[in-house]
């Protein structure tokens, strides 16, 4: 006699099948991201400073002591002052840009659109460490921008200017405006082109077309495209890294490289390392939240 | 069972057949297996001309010569590397045998001594005496933690004197003698000094050593040490004044903290500046690249047109001529190795070729050291190899200028020599004065030797 399947066989099936999907990624989350992170609040709470943690050197717990410290350090707060000019530059200048970028090619608002988004593209697939290396070479002392330079200006001196991060923001710029770009490109093609059809018909201007069916569709896009915006600039590294190393003086420097230095530079620094990492964490945390707050009141629905 | 199921089960009993007929290994993994593999932790400038060349020179010579060992080698440069290290120190995994820094840029290596003392290995083969004695005293953490490729001075003045002569100049006598030069160059589009500041050790190590030594004595460590000094004196504000005067008169251009370490030496190279301020190591890439034939700077040239010399006198200095200089790097063997093992006597087997004549006299000839081992005659081997001349003016360039006075990165711990490297770049900058980077590296030195 065949097995009957009753609804509870069903509900314990659908049970086995939901954890046998959510349970691997879930462990990896755990394993890789959860864990380290709650791992490194600990360890910025100790005096851990390398070695075995278990059967080493005892560990103790000390406190806000390392957060003391990096409250008063000043190159802390230039290197948070420098992060917050990448989320600017990225917010408000990859995104708009992108954006800009995208609605003129999708609208066909230029010939040679292909080359065009192909070229805007290009700097996102080519590795960030090949592109510090170049546009590095590109604004050194006897590199190619000062030469570019005296070809309009003789005279011209490079000199090391009061704001030595501009460099690093206009590559930042280039770089991954290109991406968002593709992001918007995508979503703009998802929109009915039946709906853009019918406002013209009903005498809608481009402005109008844009503020009041292009613009509200794509509010979750934008929103996603902010956090991301937000997530990458906050753990930026690689291309400042490479290019400038942090330097000259801390001038160039973000959270994730002076919590690179304190951590590998010298003599180790773990727990201030981890404090940093923390802080930005937490700022990361403040800054999406403050993101999702903007689309809640003022964005459209998709 | 389905079909698609009989087709999977089937799959997977293959696939288990095939990897574990694999596994089992060929007759040669067979008999690598008696091999002893050492893990090598190595540092290659990859941006001087012969480098490369090391790895058939050096490790394949010496997989050739002793088939026993098996030698799993990673390769780092500048930066890289020390973190890799740092890291290394932290998981308590430091390779068996590696590259380091007898203080400075390997403090945790010394501190935590991750590395064996190698004088009982020394001692045992008798090589002990074979040595420069100042290469085998005691390091960082009070013991010989690695075997140095020699003495290495930090500070050196390269000169393009084909420059200064067709500016009707000549090779400077005094600070004030080069100070002067800089108007007449800087009207032709040249610099005065070419030097590349954006690494922040580059100028702590390759000029303000020698300049802290000249006002401070020989001895300016052990009398900060004893308490008889401080940096807030006048010698050692004194030493950063220079620096600050250096870039306010122009003598060093504020916009090389934008300049990469050796990017500036091919600029100096082709004329763009008379002089350019690197350590003693920094030879080897002006030399000829063996594989192309090619060389920043040829053989004729280096003999006609450049000379090697330290900064002349300076204004107020209590000691004349002197320069900084440093136990160099060398090899160390990782205290996770058992003692009396046989992979401990491969990797002191690895150490000694590393040191011994083979390998040091062809670092004499690529310009990389000059040897520690002192049974490499450097005269005899200049001669007969015929090399090229900035090897032997290198070797008159260390006779003529004494005494040597200790490297700042190379005595003062990381957590106040870090705050004189950014503080020097500060000055730089312009944005702080050297009375408040000497106030901020004493707080730094104060709250060191408290944490003791």
């Amino acid at each position: 006699m065949p097995k009957v399947h009753t609804l509870a066989d069903a509900k314990r099936e659908q049970r086995r099948a939901y954890w046998t999907l959510v349970l691997p990624g879930f462990l990896i989350y755990i394993s890789v991201m959860a864990f380290p992170t709650v791992f490194s609040v600990i360890l910025s709470l100790t005096d851990y400073n390398g070695g075995r943690l278990f059967g080493g050197k005892p560990v103790s717990f000390v406190g806000f002591k390392w957060y003391g410290r990096l409250f008063v350090d000043e190159y802390f707060y230039l290197a948070l002052k420098n992060n917050l000019w990448i989320v600017l530059v990225s917010v408000f200048g990859q995104i708009p840009l992108g954006f800009f970028l995208a609605y003129v090619l999708h609208r066909g608002l230029v010939r040679y659109g292909d080359f065009f988004q192909t070229m805007i593209y290009l700097p996102t697939v080519i590795s960030t460490v090949v592109i510090g290396i170049l546009w590095k070479s590109f604004f050194a002392p006897y590199g190619a921008f000062p030469e570019l330079m005296r070809l309009f200006n003789p005279s011209y001196e490079y000199g090391i200017s009061s704001h030595p991060l501009f460099p690093v923001l206009f590559v930042i710029l280039w770089m991954y405006t290109g991406m968002y770009m593709i992001i918007f490109i995508a979503n703009l093609q998802k929109i009915d082109g039946s709906v853009i059809e019918a406002a013209k018909i009903d005498g809608a201007s481009e402005g109008q077309t844009l503020r009041y069916i292009i613009l509200p569709a794509l509010s979750g896009v934008l929103v996603v495209s902010a956090i991301l915006a937000i997530s990458g600039s906050l753990k930026s590294f690689d291309l400042i890294y490479v290019m400038t190393g942090g330097g000259p003086a801390n001038r160039t420097t973000v959270l994730s490289i002076y919590m690179f230095d304190k951590a590998f530079k010298g003599a180790p620094n773990y727990p201030l390392a981890n404090a940093i990492s923390t802080v930005m964490v937490l700022i990361s945390f403040s800054l999406i939240g403050l993101t999702k707050w903007v689309e809640h009141k003022f964005g459209g629905k998709e | 069972m389905t079909g698609f199921k009989r087709i999977s089960v089937l799959a997977l009993a293959v696939l288990m057949v095939v990897t574990s007929v694999f596994a089992q290994g060929t007759k040669e993994d067979a008999a690598a297996g008696k091999q002893i593999e050492l893990t090598v932790l190595n540092y290659i400038d990859m941006s001087e001309p012969n480098s490369a060349n090391d790895i058939t020179m050096v490790w394949d010579k010496f997989e050739a010569e002793n088939p026993d060992i098996k030698l799993v080698r990673e390769d780092l440069f500048n930066e890289p590397f020390h973190q890799k290290t740092e890291a290394y120190v932290a998981s308590g995994q430091v390779p068996d045998v590696l590259y380091m820094w007898p203080s400075g840029r390997s403090t945790s290596l010394h501190t935590t001594k991750s590395v064996k003392d190698l004088k009982p290995f020394l001692e045992k083969d008798g090589l002990f005496d074979q040595y420069n004695p100042a290469t085998v005293a005691p390091q960082f953490a009070g013991y010989l933690a690695m075997l140095p490729n020699g003495v290495t001075t930090t500070h050196m003045l390269y000169v393009n004197t084909k420059v200064l002569r067709d500016n009707g100049l000549a090779i400077p006598k005094s600070y004030a003698d080069m100070k002067a030069m800089v108007a007449p160059l800087k009207a032709k589009g040249i610099d005065l000094i070419a030097m590349d500041n954006m690494d922040a050790w580059v100028m702590q190590s390759c000029l303000f050593s020698m300049v802290v030594g000249r006002f401070g004595g020989v001895d300016w460590y052990e009398r900060l040490a004893a308490g008889k000094i401080s940096f807030t004196d006048e010698w050692f504000v004194k030493s950063l004044d220079l620096i600050d005067d250096m870039y306010k008169s122009g003598m060093i251009n504020r916009n090389s903290l934008t300049s990469p370490y050796g990017s500036s030496r091919g600029s100096f190279a082709a004329g763009k500046a008379a002089f350019y301020i690197d350590g003693d190591w920094s030879t080897g890439a002006f030399q000829t690249d063996i594989t192309t034939g090619k060389a920043l700077i040829s053989p004729a040239l280096q003999q006609s047109d450049f000379e090697l010399m330290v900064i002349p006198n300076l204004p107020g200095e209590v000691i004349h001529n002197s320069n900084s200089g440093v136990v160099g790097t060398g090899w160390g063997m990782s205290a996770n190795i058992p003692a009396g093992s046989a992979k401990e006597a491969a990797a002191w087997r690895l150490i000694k070729y590393l040191q011994g004549e083979y390998v040091q006299t062809y670092r004499l000839s690529t310009g990389a050291s000059f040897p520690s081992n002192l049974n490499v005659d450097v005269e005899k081997v200049v001669k007969e190899r015929n090399l090229e001349p900035f090897i032997a003016k290198r070797a008159a360039y260390y006779a003529a200028h004494t005494p040597i006075s200790p490297v700042v990165d190379g005595v003062l711990h990381s957590d106040v020599y870090n705050v004189i490297n950014v503080g020097l770049q500060e000055i730089g900058l312009g944005s702080k004065a050297p009375k408040q980077v000497a106030s901020e590296v004493q707080k730094a030195w104060d709250t060191w030797k408290k944490n003791q």
